[in-house]
């Protein structure tokens, strides 16, 4: 019998769909059983189009349109709890209404993937991108990935599930993707066969802890001082194994797409003309694209510069990361979100940076950079200054204030 | 090398024709063996009836898919754009996108040597008067058609997807071929009507491409608003004035927020038979956007600046031909009706009744079915009525 991976393509057709269109087809191809909708833009587009693909009959699965992000999430959570491949999705302060739903999903270790479509924390009526929505679930047990293509995007549905659902880690997972410039643009996309996704992502399994009249269990019963400890305990296990699994995943689904023109290197960033760098960006999202022009112009004068394009916050690459920049002589981090009053009112993406730079001896400057809040587009040029910027401080000039902010009238 | 295209369209009526020609565009590209994608200007939405709008394709025949998108996936508006396709030519009068921004011309962003593409029943030297001048040459193609209007969730099949297709085959070849968009749509249709009407407007656009030349056009002093620095304005957001509330009687005596005109959304505009005016207030009272002065005479006059063209006080009217929408571009200002009518009023009379012609657009493209024209009737001058209480008017020449 060949395999998969042998055959001549893993690809059915190529489609033109937008970044929400691309995770539909997905969510399709991985045979979720229930959807719960609650729109908000810029991800509600992912559930017209699989109210779309239901209503002509190429999916076969439960819809269930809820009254809040609230209930849409509880809803997710326990189809998810009875055995069910759930999805479910949002953006910026829907994401947050529905916080509560969010945090006992992670703690009752249930796996349903959820599309966030980064949006701005709205007020005033703002729904332009920013991390903050997405970033707001970092420290509860979740899986955190974000996509900066539309074919990145449908791909990170397998590999997403496959990770949350793996008994070693069962955590609920949040792919997320840029509002506006990805959920929204237009790609040419290559949607992989049935057969493809079903050798990569085996069925969901939740074992004897499927909530089933067969199978009475009482999950999530009350519990206080005598168990939580040790139930955080477990889940802070299930973060540490989730990276074994997230590896494996990526090895999985490279020897299966790899041959056929997709292939992931590290799973947990792409490092771009880092090699001689001296300096680098690091950011996540939609802008790796204006970056990576910038290092093109700036490496044809000569300068030695990089990019470092997160793919994954939760799991945090730890070690991937500490040995990746660890080379450099400075770190630019770009933080298109923010958290007032951090340590040096910095992003949270540098403060993490840093701390995870900070026990290495020889370690590289970090500066940071806020911008593109609000969905407002971060040009070449602010990339290059950033670049310019973080060559000084590799040169050990370091400005007063490390955080400074970028595209701001000031 | 990249080719940049805008498609210029009706905010929700024409959301639709915009997406499928940015994402055909991209589709026969990528069949050529290039690389393209497509996206909309976001800060577009929400996107409110009629309100300018865009939507945008790239295409490359060199460059990666990765290279392509960094340079241009992730700017919110372009500039130099090789094809402007504008799919309501009453654009050509300014576009007004959301917020911020002032009234732009059409071909703000249409390049040097570029091509302006309007689909229009009118002629290059009547587009011209509404245009703004440029510094360098570009080029004015027309595709004979109406501005295919229809509603959020429909979309109006008329063709004129197909045609405009032909149409950027005809201007710029490079972007994507004639013998590409045929195949392309046999092949995704089956219908060889659809293929022959994208023939026949590339033949008919190649016969209808002027270079415009830098003294052609008008003046247009656009000024790019400048916003507050941060440490400008009030802490704890952007505050809006409110609106007074109430009206003063008198010209212009209505009270609004200057901050956004919404004017350049009509297609159409309502034009006034004064004289037939019963004062029955319906029109001011259901103007969705209060552009109707009551006047201290009982009548009431158009803001046009305010004025989006929705067709509501002329299907409120319950006086035949006395509000009667007509097409934009007959109009080159938007100075007072009222005043007009005031000064002259058989005068007025004959100019309304030249605006209007032989026929009436019955007004359902919310529906996706568009428009339809019908025939119109001359009314006489309905001596008493206002402007004529004292004097015999004349009546006004058949149309």
């Amino acid at each position: 019998m060949t395999t998969v991976a042998e055959k001549a393509s893993v690809w059915e057709r190529e489609l033109l769909l937008t970044g929400c269109q691309a995770v539909s087809h997905a969510v399709k191809l991985a045979d979720v059983d229930v959807i719960a909708a609650y729109p908000i833009r810029p991800y509600t587009e992912v559930m017209d189009q699989l109210s779309q693909l239901i209503a002509d009959g190429e999916l076969d699965a439960e819809y269930i349109i809820a009254d809040s992000e609230h209930s849409q999430f509880e809803i997710v959570k326990h189809a998810s709890s009875v055995g069910a491949r759930a999805f479910g999705g949002s953006s910026g302060t829907g994401w947050m209404y529905g916080m509560e739903a969010l945090v006992v999903t992670a703690t009752d270790r249930l796996p349903p993937l959820f599309l966030v479509g980064n949006r701005a924390l709205d007020d005033p009526g703002a729904f332009g991108v920013e991390h903050n929505d997405a970033m707001s679930i970092r420290d509860m047990g979740w899986l955190i990935c974000w996509s900066s293509t539309a074919q990145e995007a449908l791909e990170h549905v397998f590999i997403g599930y496959r990770i949350a659902e793996d008994k070693r880690v069962r955590m609920p997972m949040a792919l997320a993707m840029d509002g506006g410039f990805l959920t929204h643009a237009q790609h040419m996309v290559k949607v992989p066969t049935l057969e493809a996704v079903k050798e990569f992502l085996p069925p969901y399994d939740l074992g004897d802890r499927v909530l089933h009249p067969d199978n009475p269990i009482s999950v999530a019963p009350q519990v206080n001082e005598d168990w939580v400890i040790e139930l955080r305990r477990q889940n802070w296990e299930a973060a540490r194994r989730a990276r074994k699994v997230i590896k494996e995943a990526y090895q999985e689904f490279n020897a299966i797409f790899g041959a056929h023109g997709s292939e992931y290197g590290n799973p947990y960033f792409t490092e771009f003309m880092t090699e001689d760098a001296d300096v680098v960006l690091i950011g996540i999202g939609a802008v790796c694209m204006p970056t990576q022009t910038a290092v093109r112009r700036m490496r044809e004068k000569g300068h030695k510069v990089g990019y470092v394009n997160l793919r994954w916050f939760r799991p945090f690459p730890t070690e991937e990361l500490r040995e990746c920049l660890g080379r450099f002589k400075a770190v630019g981090v770009i933080d298109r979100d923010f958290s007032h009053g951090s340590p040096d009112n910095g992003g949270i993406l540098m403060n993490d940076v840093r701390a995870c730079l900070y026990p290495l001896r020889d370690r590289p400057n970090v500066i940071n950079f806020i911008g593109g809040l609000g969905g407002r587009d971060i040009s070449i040029d602010e990339c290059i200054n950033m670049y310019e910027r973080a060559q000084e401080a590799g040169r050990g000039d370091l400005p007063e204030e490390i955080v400074s902010w970028t595209g701001l009238r000031e | 090398m990249i080719k940049r295209v805008e498609v210029q369209y009706r905010g929700v009526f024409q959301k639709t024709l915009g997406k499928y020609i940015g994402g055909d565009i991209v589709q026969i590209a990528s069949r050529m063996g290039k690389v393209a994608f497509s996206n909309g200007r976001y800060s577009d939405a929400p996107e409110r009836n009629g309100i300018p709008c865009k939507y945008f394709a790239f295409v490359s025949p060199d460059l990666s898919e990765e290279e392509l998108e960094a340079e241009c996936g992730s700017s919110l508006d372009i500039a130099d754009v090789d094809v402007s396709v504008v799919v309501d030519d009453a654009l050509a009068k300014g576009v007004e996108p959301w917020g911020w921004h002032g009234i732009r011309p059409v071909n703000e962003k249409v390049g040097n040597k570029a091509c302006l593409l309007m689909v229009t029943r009118h002629d290059h030297e009547h587009l011209l008067k509404f245009t703004a001048k440029q510094p360098y040459p570009y080029r004015l193609a027309t595709l004979e058609g109406d501005a295919s209007l229809a509603g959020l969730w429909v979309y109006k099949d008329d063709l004129t997807r197909e045609r405009c297709l032909g149409a950027v085959a005809a201007v710029d070849p490079n972007i994507i071929s004639i013998e590409a968009v045929e195949e392309y749509l046999l092949d995704t249709t089956q219908d060889a009507d659809r293929v022959r009407a994208a023939r026949e407007a590339y033949d008919a656009t190649l016969r209808r491409v002027k270079v415009v030349t830098p003294d052609q056009g008008i003046d247009w002093p656009h000024e790019v608003p400048v916003l507050p620095k941060w440490h400008e304005f009030e802490e704890g957001g952007v505050a809006v004035r409110g609106v007074e509330r109430g009206f003063k009687l008198g010209p212009r005596g209505q009270n609004r927020n200057d901050g956004f005109l919404h004017g350049t959304s009509k297609t159409e505009r309502p034009v006034v038979r004064f004289d037939l005016c019963i004062k029955c207030t319906l029109c001011w009272a259901d103007c969705p956007d209060e552009c109707f002065d009551p006047t201290d005479d009982g009548l009431y006059d158009i803001n046009y600046d305010v004025c989006t063209g929705c067709h509501k006080c002329a299907e409120v009217c319950p006086v035949k031909e006395c509000i009667v929408m007509v097409d934009e571009l007959q109009f080159d200002h938007e100075k007072s009706p009222w005043e007009h009518h005031k000064k002259d009023p058989p005068g007025y009379v004959q100019w309304a009744e030249e605006k209007k012609g032989d026929t009436r657009i019955r007004y359902r493209h919310v529906t996706g079915q568009g428009f339809e024209k019908v025939k119109g009737t001359t009314v006489p001058v309905r001596i008493g009525g206002p402007g004529f209480e004292t004097v015999k008017g004349t009546t006004p020449a058949k149309s």
